[in-house]
């Protein structure tokens, strides 16, 4: 698996049966991956997206997970105020959101770089995560890059905290465990070694091993989807 | 959604808007954001005060020469946006009669009573995208992100809004 289909296949694995799933802005590989579990997987469950989609059936699929193509074909137009609403009164069942730093309680920081009156770096912002990490049942992030600068003891800042329940990185994937993330497994040509030197915070690896190879249905449903590696020639993720 | 509670407050014409979550963010501390206890269950509840901009300005598909925007798609925060504000300003796709609005009033986001000013400026939203009429133009966006002094300027030359602007 390519540091790349690592990724989006890990994040649709974190789908489950019946559950409503929701995309966001700058969330390329999340839409990619509610669209691959759409492919790839038997049981039924409903995608939402920040583009106000329910259900779409994209003709093509659109290089921003914002782009209105990704309206396409659905039946219903579920916008913003509706599905920030539905994470609030606790019926958005797996939200996928972003993150610069994550700390091993699984706070998130989309704030701020350095001091955040000063900082180093100014960064988008939370998008709502204050409200949805909390309130979303379960909450899945990603980093395309798994270093001590990304995966932190402590956070330059705190955007969100809540119901963060596991965290996909080139070379591995993490479950949170009674309130702090544990390695559940890493990539076949990684290991637990490896994922240790790269990580700044202390985790369980109890359990852990390597993660299971795409099946041949999530490798088809990824080409399906990207048949010309446009998504990944520029995501540009790197293993190392 | 802090910001939508804020403009939802404005638009209910209430001080402050409780919303979900928001526990354990340093946003809170930074924003001086307060919490007050549910006067029903004794829970703490942060409450967001209004936010009420002078002016809401929103692109829409169509508009009639009375103010009647009516918007395709997803509306995203153009209702929220247009209640909060004190000040309604409409840019719009195309001018319509106000006769085909009333085919289908439930299409119509923002009524004339609202509006201040209407302004038609087809292609409006590029190089955003304008559903269903046109797309997001990447090749544009990514043009005008990079950071180059004349980057505003060649941009400003071909988009639509500044030619009507000259013409």
């Amino acid at each position: 698996m390519s540091p790349f289909s690592y990724i989006v296949i890990n994040l649709a694995r974190q789908i489950r049966p019946h559950e409503i799933t929701f995309s966001g802005v700058n969330s390329t590989l999340p839409m990619l991956a509610c669209l691959l579990a759409k492919r790839a997987y038997d049981f039924h469950f409903t995608y939402i997206n920040v583009a106000g989609g329910v259900e779409p059936q994209p003709r093509k699929i659109p290089h921003s997970s914002s782009d209105p193509a990704i309206v396409a074909g659905s039946a219903a137009i579920f916008a913003n105020e509706d599905f920030y609403d539905l994470c609030a009164r606790g019926g958005m069942d797996l939200a996928y959101l972003g993150c610069a730093q994550i700390d091993a309680e699984g706070r998130t920081n989309v704030s701020a770089i350095g001091s955040w009156h000063e900082p180093k770096v100014r960064l988008p912002g939370g998008g709502g995560a204050a409200v949805m990490l909390p309130t979303a049942k379960r909450i899945v992030t990603w980093r395309t890059e798994h270093s001590p600068r990304t995966l932190v003891d402590k956070l330059d800042f705190v955007t969100a905290a809540g119901n963060l329940a596991a965290l996909i990185t080139p070379i591995a994937v993490f479950q949170r465990r009674n309130g702090r993330l544990a390695l559940e497994s890493w990539h076949p040509q990684s290991s637990l070694e490896e994922v240790v030197k790269r990580t700044g915070f202390k985790f369980d690896a109890n359990g852990a091993g390597p993660t299971q190879e795409a099946s041949s249905r999530e490798r088809d449903a990824l080409r399906e989807l990207d048949p010309a590696f446009a998504f990944e020639n520029e995501a540009a993720i790197k293993a190392a | 959604m802090t910001l939508v509670a804020g403009l939802r407050a404005a638009s209910y014409g209430i001080p402050f808007q409780p919303v979900g979550g928001v526990f354990g963010s340093d946003l809170a501390q930074i924003n001086d954001w307060k919490t007050v206890a549910d006067p029903y269950t004794g829970k703490e509840v942060y409450v967001i005060p209004a936010i009420r901009p002078d002016v809401a300005v929103i692109h829409v598909n169509e508009v009639d020469e009375l103010g009647n925007a009516r918007v395709y798609g997803t509306p995203f925060w153009d209702h929220p946006v247009t209640r909060a504000a004190k000040r309604v300003l409409i840019t719009a796709e195309r001018l319509v009669p106000t006769d085909v609005l009333r085919l289908q009033p439930e299409l119509t986001l923002v009524p004339a009573f609202m509006v201040e000013a209407v302004a038609i400026a087809p292609n409006g939203a590029w190089p955003g995208s304008m559903h269903p009429l046109y797309e997001i133009d990447y090749l544009a966006v990514e043009r005008y992100m990079r950071d180059e002094p004349s980057g505003l300027e060649a941009h400003l030359e071909v988009a639509p809004e500044a030619s009507l602007v000259s013409a």
